[in-house]
């Protein structure tokens, strides 16, 4: 199933989009009834920012890359991240949930995932990095929109998460090539990056910070009244779209995290004590604890245009 | 048949035709010509006009040895001084009256029953018994083919062909590039614009370059005292050498050399996220070393933003990069360099059995010594194929090129040549071993650069050392070549272009 990367990119160069494409004043924002509020906002704040996480995973990823082709691929999908981040956020702010300049505030599984990848992602091997942001894209990034689409009627946000899936789709293609690529390295070279990895802070810490982060999405989810059926379905899609891969069973993270999906989809399964316990606790974990927000955080905005510099933003 | 033939016609009148007609001139040829496309001399530095625009390599040792300058007001001096003392080489020398301007080469080729080369300029025809070209490695430059570039409405500037009478103040500017210009210029747009938004693809590696004015009392020596400003000169020259060590060569200086860029990034940008963006992924030398000091603290002025993500379209009113947002300016800068003309220069030049050079060099070019290439006898390239430094001025290995094409003019009139070939085999002897030696060198280390073709063929730059390079460039050996000469020709009676000896 071997993919032409170039045609990939020139495709991606050719499907570019922008927040200025999409009226955000027209008709619709009175489909969000006032109760239903809340709780989308809670959700678009942790969709945003499982966005802006999937972009600095592709940052990483773009230093690892196997080919410089694949690397501008990762470029343009570190941007992307970002532009569905902002489209989100412009979202948000168009049904009224941003005060001023607001920003959400990230949740706690977010920040530890933020922290994570800071602090982690650019010393992990491709083999490490090219299996967790498939797993991110299909469980959550991807995912989670699909969802949303079936709660909110606003055409808007529909026209939005078109484009948003459009993206995806090229994103979810690239990450299963790659991985097959992974699988294709030599058995020895997997196991090393496997075994030398597994002990690390860098995946102990990554495995503390996911499960509760796919619990707490998952809490979100079923809070909005919908089945998480949706969530388990879309981490089936991992094992799925990996199985076509020629290689792709050769990786062995692909394995852990295919098992570890199974756990998660079956809502019997002790696990979800378990996560759901570390959903809790990471709600105790001190705030204090945190680093400064990185600045790359910063960069998120709901506008459309940016005229002059305002420092530390993006925008404006 | 009454056309006058010159001896020598240079194309060029930038540092390098000039330096070459000094040359010839000191070795008693008179009787030359020099073209050049543009009104008055200089090339690069006539046209490099752009604010903070400076060479990188001490001045001192970026000039021809034979022709110093003892007054460099400071270590790297700005381009309007570098341009007055070309103009100033020029009258010197008395060069002016041999040069014909407003002349722009389009073809040229060899007629071989004349044994002359016979170059076009528009309308005019020009004949010479041997050329040199030295119409420069950088003097071309476009606009990228960055998707709707057309349809900007506000102001579009290339590096290269700067608008001095463009106002900046107070505008919101966006420059394209982060290269050898664009580190020169933002620093300098930083000061005067209202906003500068600064779109990077990729980060070079920045080491600082110390700059200083010249102390009166020190031009007043160089100036008296010749020996002290080559000695200076010598200095420097040695210090760029060890630099090869690990700018040209792929070692273990190689990483020290990033280790003090990153050293100095460390000291300039203390945000670990902009430090990121700001650190390249290939190894130093690579591509060119970026040398400026002031470039990352503007960078991190109140008015400039530094930009990683892609440019997806130029718009109407200003860029939208992928992260999905427009970003509105008044005018852009295209810091986004020259087109290199890896395969030979860009006018059609055509050899002795009429093949074209630039179909014979697409994608892999190669001469000899960098200077003569089989099939275009009694023609001499200035920075031509594999003679770039990675590490020292440009103007130490053109000194080189010139000394070589001079002798081969020299032995061409002395010995009555009706041709000079360099042979087949010796060339591709020659780069066989000059790719070999490639291998180990940065440049091949696997970034993509403009020193390379599109397939990763290098034919641009010189794996050595100066020294070694100047070595060869001395040595100009006749048995290299396969001559054609007028007395065998005349003495036999035979035909003329049969008289290949
Ligand atoms: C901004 C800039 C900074 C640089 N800084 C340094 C530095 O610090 N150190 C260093 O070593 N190198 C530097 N370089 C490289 C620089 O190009 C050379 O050092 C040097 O100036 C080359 O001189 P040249 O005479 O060979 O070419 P040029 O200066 O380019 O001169 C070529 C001349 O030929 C003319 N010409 C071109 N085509 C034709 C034609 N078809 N017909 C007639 N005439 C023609 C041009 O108009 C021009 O006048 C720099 C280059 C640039 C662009
Ligand atoms: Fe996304
Ligand atoms: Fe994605």
């Amino acid at each position: 199933m071997t993919m032409d990367m170039d045609e990939m990119l020139t495709k991606i160069k050719d499907r570019q989009w922008a927040l200025a494409d999409i009226d955000w004043d027209a008709p619709g924002v009175e489909t969000i009834s006032e109760d239903f509020k809340p709780r989308l906002k809670a959700f678009m704040a942790d969709l945003c920012w499982i966005e802006n996480v999937g972009a600095r995973g592709f940052a990483a990823m773009a230093k690892k890359a196997p080919t410089p082709m694949i690397a501008e691929i990762y470029r343009y999908f570190h941007a992307e991240e970002q532009r569905h981040a902002n489209a989100e956020l412009a979202l948000m702010k168009r049904w009224g949930m941003l005060e001023g300049d607001e920003i959400p505030e990230p949740s706690v599984n977010i920040r530890m995932a933020i922290e994570w990848l800071d602090t982690y992602a650019d010393d992990m091997p491709l083999s490490v990095l090219g299996t967790v942001i498939p797993m991110l894209e299909v469980a959550l990034d991807g995912a989670l929109l699909k969802f949303l689409l079936e709660e909110v009627h606003d055409p808007v946000c529909h026209q939005v998460f078109e484009k948003i899936n459009n993206d995806e789709s090229r994103h979810i293609a690239v990450d299963f090539e790659v991985l097959d690529m992974i699988g294709h390295a030599r058995a020895r070279k997997l196991a090393i990056d496997f075994v030398s990895n597994l002990a690390s802070p860098g995946l102990i810490v990554g495995a503390l910070m996911y499960v509760p982060l796919l619990n707490r999405m998952r809490n979100n989810i079923v809070e909005m009244g919908l089945q998480p059926e949706k969530l388990y379905a879309a981490m089936s899609r991992f094992e799925r779209l990996g199985r076509r891969g020629e290689f792709t069973h050769r990786v062995p993270l692909f394995q852990v995290l295919r098992v570890h999906s199974q756990m998660v989809v079956n809502s019997e399964h002790p696990y979800h004590l378990l996560a759901n316990s570390m959903v809790k606790l990471s709600e105790y974990y001190p705030r204090a604890l945190f680093r400064p927000i990185p600045t790359w955080f910063k960069e998120l905005t709901y506008e459309p245009v940016s005229t002059g510099v305002k420092k530390g933003m993006n925008a404006a | 048949m009454s056309a006058k033939v010159c001896t020598t016609l240079v194309i060029g009148a930038g540092f390098t035709g000039l330096g070459t007609a000094i040359k010839l001139r000191e070795a008693g040829i008179e009787d030359l010509v020099i073209l050049e496309r543009a009104d008055r001399v200089g090339g690069t530095w006539r046209d490099a006009t752009y604010p903070g625009a400076a060479c990188d390599i001490p001045s001192q040792l970026y000039s021809f040895s034979f022709a110093k300058n003892p007054g460099w007001s400071r270590t790297y001096s700005p381009s309007a001084e570098i341009q007055a003392h070309i103009t100033e080489l020029a009258e010197r020398f008395d060069l002016v009256n041999d040069i014909r301007f407003n002349t722009e080469v389009t073809t040229m080729r060899f007629d071989r029953r004349e044994a002359r080369w016979e170059v076009s300029a528009g309308r005019r025809t020009f004949y010479a018994r041997t050329v040199v070209v030295a119409s420069g490695p950088l003097s071309d430059a476009s606009l990228p083919k960055i998707r709707g570039i057309d349809d900007f409405g506000g102001a579009r500037i290339h590096s290269a062909r700067w608008d001095n009478d463009y106002d900046f103040a107070g505008k919101s500017v966006a420059v394209i590039g982060t290269g050898a210009s664009a580190v020169q210029i933002i620093p300098e747009l930083v000061k005067v614009a209202g906003s500068v938004k600064v779109f990077q693809r990729t980060p070079g590696w920045v080491l600082p370059r110390v700059d200083l004015a010249t102390p009166e009392a020190v031009k007043q020596v160089f100036e008296r005292i010749p020996v002290v400003q080559q000695a200076a000169r010598t200095a420097l020259f040695v210090a760029h050498e060890a630099a090869a060590t690990g700018l040209v060569w792929n070692t273990p200086v190689t990483s020290l050399i990033q280790q003090a860029g990153k050293l100095h990034l460390r000291m300039r940008v203390k945000d670990r996220w902009l430090r990121r963006q700001l650190t390249p992924d290939f190894r130093a030398g690579c591509k060119r070393m970026l040398m400026s000091s002031d470039y990352l603290p503007a960078l991190q002025a109140e008015n400039c933003k530094l930009i990683t993500w892609p440019i997806a379209t130029i718009t109407a009113d200003g860029l939208r990069t992928s992260d999905g947002l427009e970003h509105h300016v008044d005018a852009i800068v295209f810091a986004t360099g020259y087109d290199v003309h890896l395969d030979g220069p860009p006018y059609r030049i055509s050899g002795l059995d009429g093949q074209v050079l630039g179909e014979e060099w697409a994608g892999h070019p190669q001469a000899y010594k960098s200077a003569s290439a089989h099939g275009y006898p009694n023609l001499f390239f200035t920075c031509g194929p594999n003679s770039g430094p990675g590490h020292n001025s440009l103007l130490v290995y053109v000194q080189g090129q010139i000394d070589y094409a001079v002798a081969g003019i020299r032995t061409i009139v002395e010995q009555d040549l009706r041709w000079l070939d360099v042979k087949k085999d010796v060339q591709d002897a020659y780069n066989a071993s000059i790719q070999r030696r490639l291998r180990s060198t940065t440049w091949m280390s696997g970034c993509s650069s403009w020193y390379l073709t599109a397939d990763g063929f290098n034919a641009s730059m010189y794996p050595g050392f100066a020294t070694q390079y100047l070595r060869q460039m001395q040595d100009f050996r006749i048995r290299d070549y396969e001559v054609a000469s007028n007395a065998a020709a005349r003495l036999w009676n035979i035909p003329r272009d049969v008289a290949a000896v």
